[in-house]
């Protein structure tokens, strides 16, 4: 049993009741985060990343929803839990963060008060206990005076210092899974850059596993041990960092890489658009914007994933038998690497 | 002399925001959200305009078009008929934006189109976008309804979207169609100059890719200048022949991308660029780490703005410390004068810790050391005296004191002095104290290890 992932998640599939129709936000992901690991799900927004995180946790609404598939953690079944069972799990041992602090918080109580209620919520300790180990957190998340502000409202912090305090609240029981959705994508990149630092750093000294959802590709190079690239609803391909940054597999990944700023080929972005999600196309998903798509690819389901290289693997069907992936090749790759050729195993 | 001369002029624009007082006593103070910004925009050029967010980039934009009246200050512009005017006898300019009538602001408005942030909340939900687009056409008087729409659908296409958009609903587009919208609708007075807030800021990153790709296409078609104010520093690296950096109000630094990019001048220019991620996985980020929050606009920090987050902030030579701890020094001292620091609330710390749950417990002057990362003894002698009599008048209510004391030794010519701008050369201006000859040979300038 204490082989099993932290966070084991399979073909976890989401789906919403609209009126135009059955939406299917989350189509048959595989994700799995180990302790001191930190995967990121990346792709645009309506990829399906914070339904994802959301249906792991079961903070979907069902109805209208509806989640199917299986999610460990730590080896137990989540999806046979009870929803007192799960609230002992949501904030004691996975921590969610979300965009924007904002909402995330009471204005009516202290910044304090807020984190010394988490503690005491899944522990017995004392009120002046549990206020002095919200003034550590908040001094461990950097904030300055740690033991003034901690007696300050959310509207006295900015938005830096709100999502740090977010994050204080959210290790306050020393998660063993902490997932952060795009928690630094509304904030500076001064900011920025210290959030990043301390989610390292905390996960490097706890152990903590985590899930990091982001669109920003830059944030993805500082911050993943493996990523996981989303494209309506689907995986489109998984590796580790260096994998995914210098020899991208799939033709979607590539596009992606292609957007960067001061790394793309004449600001292309991606033409066309993402596919309806209550009516997706045959095949694979990125197939219509796909330059490389060839007919087979608008039949049936999404391709297979296949191993491309260690650990990574890409959901194309020019890497399947019988095609031929040279196509690929010619692919205006991120920088055009020399190794592109000899890196396939 | 019109060859040489700048589109766009603006010259120690100011907007200060009246705060405070009552029904009859009037203003106390000001929050000072734009404070005397220079800069020139040439024709055909992109200047982009960077920093934190409320550094006050969007006022400074609002106030060169007038949305929000500027407080001082003067926004020379010499599109349309107005080249090469000279000064009134009087030192007031006749391009002078901040004193036109209501003409010649309506003719000015023609000649300068803007672009915001969100796109979904700037056109009319129940408008079809053509005539959205149109609308300025029908307020500057073409009543012509067959060439106005003759007009958008030529814009439209030329966006990259089709005639047949025309009759569409706002709702009908996603956001990156949106904003090619409202570019249409920018560009559809043939202005000479746009100004764009955070034009791509709320999109994808395949969509900015996208946007900024025709940015950047329309301009050199139609020849236009562009006010780019963005807080992400990569899009404006990418997009910008030249950038301004701001930071409460103030231009800290100014000069070609690519100089300000690769040699940074002013040390908070140099940390924003330390912080942009890198899509390089091979690289770890060491980005300056500022300390302290953005000081409040309504009491900015005297001399140097920046002082009381810079991490190169000038160490006296008589202060034997290393960096960090001389960083550290100053923002306690800082916090004393800000009344940051609750001693009541460290020495119940303390107590708690010392009879709480089995911790080694701690006196209130080390938990205050703890507290703002000061060593347990500085090396220095001289200063570790000052430290621990201003610690002790901290403890005991007394921070006037404990700031006076402080001050003896911690002190930086960066707070008394407001540095000048200096020219590096090519355009490259920044305004640091570090810069200044003679506080480099008084060997003051001690940069970080």
């Amino acid at each position: 049993m204490t082989d099993a992932p932290l966070l084991n998640v399979e073909n976890l599939t989401t789906s919403f009741e609209t009126d135009a129709g059955r939406l299917i936000a989350v189509d048959g992901l595989d994700v799995t985060v180990e302790r001191g690991e930190t995967v990121c799900l990346v792709g645009e927004s309506g990829s399906g990343k914070t339904v994802a995180t959301e249906s792991i946790t079961r903070l979907v609404e069902e109805p209208p929803g509806s989640v199917d598939g299986t999610v460990r953690f730590r080896g137990r079944d989540l999806g046979t839990l009870s929803e007192p069972e799960l609230r002992s799990i949501r904030g004691a041992e996975i921590a969610h963060i979300f965009q924007n602090p904002q909402d995330a918080m009471n204005h009516c109580y202290t910044v304090g008060w807020q984190i010394a209620e988490a503690i005491r919520v899944h522990e017995d300790v004392s009120r002046a206990a549990a206020k002095a180990r919200a003034v550590d957190l908040l001094d461990r998340v950097g904030i300055a005076n740690a033991a003034a502000r901690v007696d300050d409202y959310p509207h006295e912090f900015s938005g830096g210092q709100k999502q740090r305090a977010m994050i204080a609240m959210a290790l306050a029981t020393e998660p063993a899974l902490l997932i952060a959705d795009e928690p630094t994508t509304a904030l500076d990149v001064t900011v920025q850059a210290r959030i990043l630092r301390l989610v390292n750093e905390l996960k490097a000294e706890y152990g903590m596993g985590v899930l990091f959802i982001t669109h920003d590709l830059g944030v993805v190079s500082e911050i993943a041990d493996r990523i996981v690239v989303m494209y309506a609803g689907k995986a489109m391909e998984r590796g580790d960092p260096v994998d995914i940054f210098e020899h991208p597999a799939h033709p979607y990944t590539r596009r992606l890489l292609a957007c960067l700023p001061g790394v793309g080929s004449d600001h292309g972005g991606i033409p066309g658009s993402l596919p309806d999600p209550t009516d997706p196309p045959d095949g694979c998903r990125f197939a219509p914007r796909c330059d490389h798509a060839v007919e087979a690819c608008s039949r049936g389901e999404q391709p297979a994933e296949i191993e491309v290289g260690s650990g990574h693997c890409a959901s194309c069907i020019h890497y399947h038998e019988g095609y031929d992936e040279s196509v690929l090749a010619t692919d205006e790759a991120v920088g055009a690497d020399p190794k592109w050729e000899e890196s396939d195993d | 002399m019109t060859e040489t001369e700048p589109l766009l002029s603006v010259r120690n624009l100011e907007k200060h925001y009246p705060v405070g007082g009552g029904l009859l006593s009037g203003p106390s103070g000001a929050v000072r959200a734009v404070d005397g910004i220079s800069f020139d925009i040439a024709r055909g050029e992109t200047l982009g305009l960077v920093g934190e967010s409320g550094c006050g980039k969007s006022t400074a934009a609002n106030s060169i078009v007038r949305l929000e009246e500027p407080t001082g200050g003067q926004v020379l512009f010499n599109g349309g008929d107005r080249k090469g005017r000279t000064r009134n006898d009087d030192g007031t300019h006749p391009n002078d934006v901040t004193r036109f009538d209501r003409t010649e602001m309506k003719a000015f408005r023609r000649e300068v189109g803007m672009i915001f942030q969100d796109p979904s909340s700037s056109f009319d939900p129940r408008m079809p976008v053509g005539d959205s687009i149109g609308e300025p056409l029908s307020v500057h008087g073409l009543d012509d309804r067959r060439r106005r729409r003759a007009i958008v659908e030529d814009l439209l296409g030329r966006v990259g979207l089709t005639a047949a958009d025309y009759e569409r609903y706002p709702h009908e587009f996603s956001g990156g169609q949106k904003q090619r919208l409202a570019l249409a609708r920018a560009l559809v007075l043939n202005p000479e100059l746009i100004v764009a807030d955070e034009p791509v800021s709320a999109l994808d990153m395949s969509i900015q890719a996208d946007i900024l790709g025709l940015l950047d296409r329309v301009q050199s078609e139609f020849g236009l200048s562009l006010l780019f104010i963005s807080h992400d520093m990569s899009v404006v690296r990418e997009i910008c022949d030249r950038v301004a950096v701001m930071y409460l109000g103030e231009i800290v630094e100014v000069g070609p991308t690519e100089s300000v990019f690769t040699s940074p001048k002013h040390p908070y220019t140099e940390a924003l660029v330390s912080a942009i991620p890198t899509p390089d996985p091979r690289t770890a980020n060491r980005g300056i780490e500022l300390t302290g929050s953005v000081p409040d606009p309504a009491d900015p920090p005297a001399g140097c703005r920046f002082h009381t987050r810079c991490h190169a902030v000038v160490q006296p030579p008589d202060l034997d410390v290393d960096r960090t701890t001389w960083r550290q020094l100053l923002d306690f001292r800082l916090a004393i004068e800000a009344g940051e620091v609750d001693a009541a609330a460290i020495e119940e710390r303390a107590r708690i810790e010392a009879d709480g749950d089995g911790r080694e417990g701690s006196t209130a002057a080390e938990q205050l050391r703890r507290t703002f990362d000061l060593p347990e003894t500085v090396s220095d002698s001289a200063v570790e005296e000052d430290l621990a009599a201003a610690i002790g008048a901290v403890l005991d209510g007394e921070d006037g004191r404990a700031a006076e004391r402080l001050r003896s030794t911690v002190r930086t010519p960066c707070e008394r002095q407001h540095p000048e701008s200096v020219d590096h050369g090519d355009g490259h201006e920044s305004a640091c104290i570090r810069h200044d000859p003679e506080v480099r040979t008084a060997r003051e300038w001690q940069t970080e290890q």
